[in-house]
């Protein structure tokens, strides 16, 4: 039974929270925002646009067939109608009665779209491309050449020296997302253990729970429970996220994100266990509720340092910072990411997060316990690491 | 009853603590037999609460060692005692079964059988009805019930308790002794500590009185009272002073027609009864048993 006590207090930190209305509505909340955002990103992307031409002249239909291949074969949710009218007059008619968007017609030394009062810009670029290959095509055969001859060499195209553009824009969007999550997620949840480990402080209930169970078991079941409720959340939050993106242009991406996000959940676990110690000692070293802002104002400066990292530092700063703990714990994921880390190194970094989350566990532990029964206003560190047991 | 109690048997031996230069407990020893109430009692600072926290293992002891039947405690045993401390404290936002039933979770005990220990505790307080109400929600009596009912449902081999009945209306200390009362007579030792030395004397069998961290009387309250010497109170129709005349007697004291007299044997006291109803009415005249207060205020001044 003994064994099992920390996850008594894991249970009750867990029922307690889902149970608090601030914070399901704060989840829930967030989660309409961000399903929210991606459902405009979707709805822009999946909106079909149908563009009636009509033209004047089978030659002008003609046309009006490459017109359509072209513009159909840009995006797929593009559909051109095409219909003859009996001479210019009807044609221009139609437009003027709105049955069509535009009358494809040919003018002095080339073609023209005429629309009632503006021309879509979308099927301008398909109609200009069209119309000038099928144009060339004609004009290199009676030159008695081809289109191909003719633009031998001249193609450009772009390449980048130091990894893949495309890339990298989508590891910094993505990095300042995840970065986002941790820095959220270690400061609301931080910031509720200590106030937890306060309440308790100051109610002095932490004078029976600690004569029934050791003090290391309750600190390890308050940190399990609010890691397990930080997991859900950021799950739900990620699960959502990807979810969303598979429906908008920028769904090829998933597969790719998804891979540096288990990553991020490993580094992610280790990293939040490791803030969420320290959180619960600024919550020890407190008698009062009041007091935690203050206990916790290095916590908090810490955990903004780790974000900003996240988002600004670059080149060396980032390779070295990236092997840091709490540092390592956004910015090796992000690494991984962008490619520029190896699996040995992303490996390395966990070794020394989890080395250094060990580490700070045994210390928080032993601050945790000596500043629980102390109830004379706020402690210093050094105050809790000296008062005897 | 013998004087170790059926039971198991707590003892402190020797123990000590210093707050920096501040010595809290000194050299602290004493008994608590089983089935037997012991009371703590001692000024403010005396260090009754020091004390009890060296035994539930809150504080580390600086020298000497808590034992439990002669086997010196272990943190297993003492999740086994009950404990209430003195600055009570419970989740305030949680609801009053629920945080009791966790605490039983904590103490060992199956969901199950902490919700069945709770509900009936809860009944027999009358507060059946408020279980699922928030702590804060409840009045300060009713709180302490319910951290009353924190310490007693495990069934505990021990109950450690600082200051159970401050805060308690009459009819709930009425019905806190019986509770407490149903503990010691399964054989469990009862340590509590208390300011309301009539309530001490009324429930205790055993004292320990503490004072600036020593103990200066500890055992049976019987022991206690016997132990200083007899006086007698004489009461007569008119004016008592002419005792202080009587040979080979000590006159304690003289208030009007009462005289609070000692005797050095029988034939002393045959005396000055004669003497007395040689002089007129005696209204009263009977042994005198030293109030718990008046022995509390020898030894501890």
């Amino acid at each position: 039974m003994k064994s099992t006590a920390w996850l008594t207090v894991a249970r009750r930190e867990i029922i307690t929270k889902i149970t608090d209305r601030a914070f399901l509505f704060g989840t829930l909340g967030l989660v309409v925002i961000l399903a929210g955002a991606l459902g405009v990103q979707a709805f822009f992307a999946n909106q079909a646009t149908e563009y009636a031409v009509v033209t004047s002249s089978s030659a002008g239909y003609q046309i009006g067939e490459q017109v359509r291949t072209v513009a159909e074969a840009e995006d797929d949710k593009t559909t051109v109608s095409l219909s003859e009218a009996p001479g210019d007059a009807a044609a221009s008619q139609v437009v003027k009665d709105g049955d069509a968007d535009v009358w494809l017609h040919e003018g002095d030394g080339g073609w023209v779209l005429t629309g009632k009062d503006n021309v879509d810009s979308g099927l301008t670029i398909a109609a200009t491309t069209a119309i000038r290959d099928a144009v060339l095509r004609t004009n290199a055969a009676a030159a008695g050449t081809s289109v191909e001859l003719l633009q031998r060499g001249s193609a450009v195209s772009t390449s980048i020296l130091d990894g893949d553009a495309e890339r990298a824009g989508v590891a910094k969007a993505v990095g300042f997302a995840l970065a986002m999550l941790f820095y959220v997620a270690s400061l609301t949840f931080g910031i509720a253990l200590a106030n937890s480990v306060v309440e308790e402080k100051a109610s002095r209930i932490v004078e029976i729970i600690t004569t029934k169970i050791s003090v290391r078991e309750l600190l390890a079941g308050k940190v399990m429970g609010n890691l397990a409720l930080a997991l859900a959340q950021m799950a739900l939050f990620v699960g959502v996220g990807l979810i969303g993106l598979t429906f908008t242009d920028y769904d090829r991406f998933v597969p790719a994100i998804s891979g540096a996000v288990g990553w991020f959940v490993v580094f992610f676990v280790v990293g939040f266990g490791l803030l969420s110690c320290l959180w619960a000692v600024a919550g020890a070293l407190a008698t009062r509720t009041e007091d935690v802002q203050s206990t916790s104002m290095p916590l908090t400066t810490l955990t903004m340092a780790v974000f900003f990292a996240a988002l600004f530092v670059d080149g060396t700063v980032k390779t070295v910072l990236s092997f840091v703990p709490p540092f390592s714990a956004i910015l090796m994921p992000i690494r991984v990411l962008e490619g520029s880390a190896p699996w040995w190194q992303a490996l390395a970094a966990l070794a020394i997060l989890v080395l250094a989350a060990g580490l700070v566990v045994q210390v928080a532990a032993r601050l945790y316990q000596r500043s629980l029964l102390q109830t004379q206003g706020r402690l210093s560190l050094r105050q809790a690491w000296a008062t005897p047991e | 009853m013998d004087d170790s109690g059926h039971g198991s048997l707590l003892e402190l031996d020797g123990l000590s603590r210093s707050f920096g230069d501040l010595r809290a407990v000194d050299d602290v020893s004493f008994t608590v037999p089983g089935g037997q109430m012991t009371g703590f009692v001692g000024g403010n600072g005396a260090g009754k609460t020091t004390t009890m926290r060296l035994v539930m293992g809150l504080l580390a002891t600086h020298a000497g060692e808590v034992r439990w039947n002669g086997e010196p405690m272990t943190a297993a045993r003492r999740r086994r005692i009950g404990y209430m401390p003195e600055e009570r404290g419970l989740y305030p936002k949680q609801k009053a079964l629920d945080q009791l039933v966790y605490l039983g979770e904590l103490s060992g005990m199956t969901a199950a059988a902490a919700k069945a220990a709770v509900l009936d505790h809860l009944e027999r307080f009358g507060l059946a009805d408020r279980a699922g109400e928030r702590v804060e929600k409840l009045s300060l009596g009713n709180q302490q019930r319910v951290q009353i009912i924190a310490a007693l449902m495990t069934s505990p081999d021990a109950l450690i308790l600082d200051e159970p009945f401050s805060g308690l209306d009459p009819q709930a200390v009425d019905s806190m002794v019986d509770l407490l009362r149903e503990h010691t007579a399964r054989g469990v030792p009862v340590l509590f500590s208390s300011h309301q030395l009539e309530l001490v004397e009324r429930l205790c069998d055993r004292l320990v009185v503490l004072s600036k961290g020593r103990v200066v009387a500890s055992g049976a309250v019987d022991e206690l009272r016997g132990a200083g010497p007899e006086r007698y109170r004489i009461t007569v129709g008119g004016d008592a002073g002419w005792v202080r005349d009587q040979p080979g007697i000590h006159v304690h004291d003289v208030d009007g027609s009462t005289a609070l007299l000692e005797f050095p044997d029988s034939a002393a006291r045959q005396a000055l009864l004669r003497a007395a109803l040689d002089r007129g009415d005696v209204l009263d005249f009977a042994r005198q048993v030293p109030a718990l207060s008046e022995i509390y205020r020898e030894v501890t001044a």
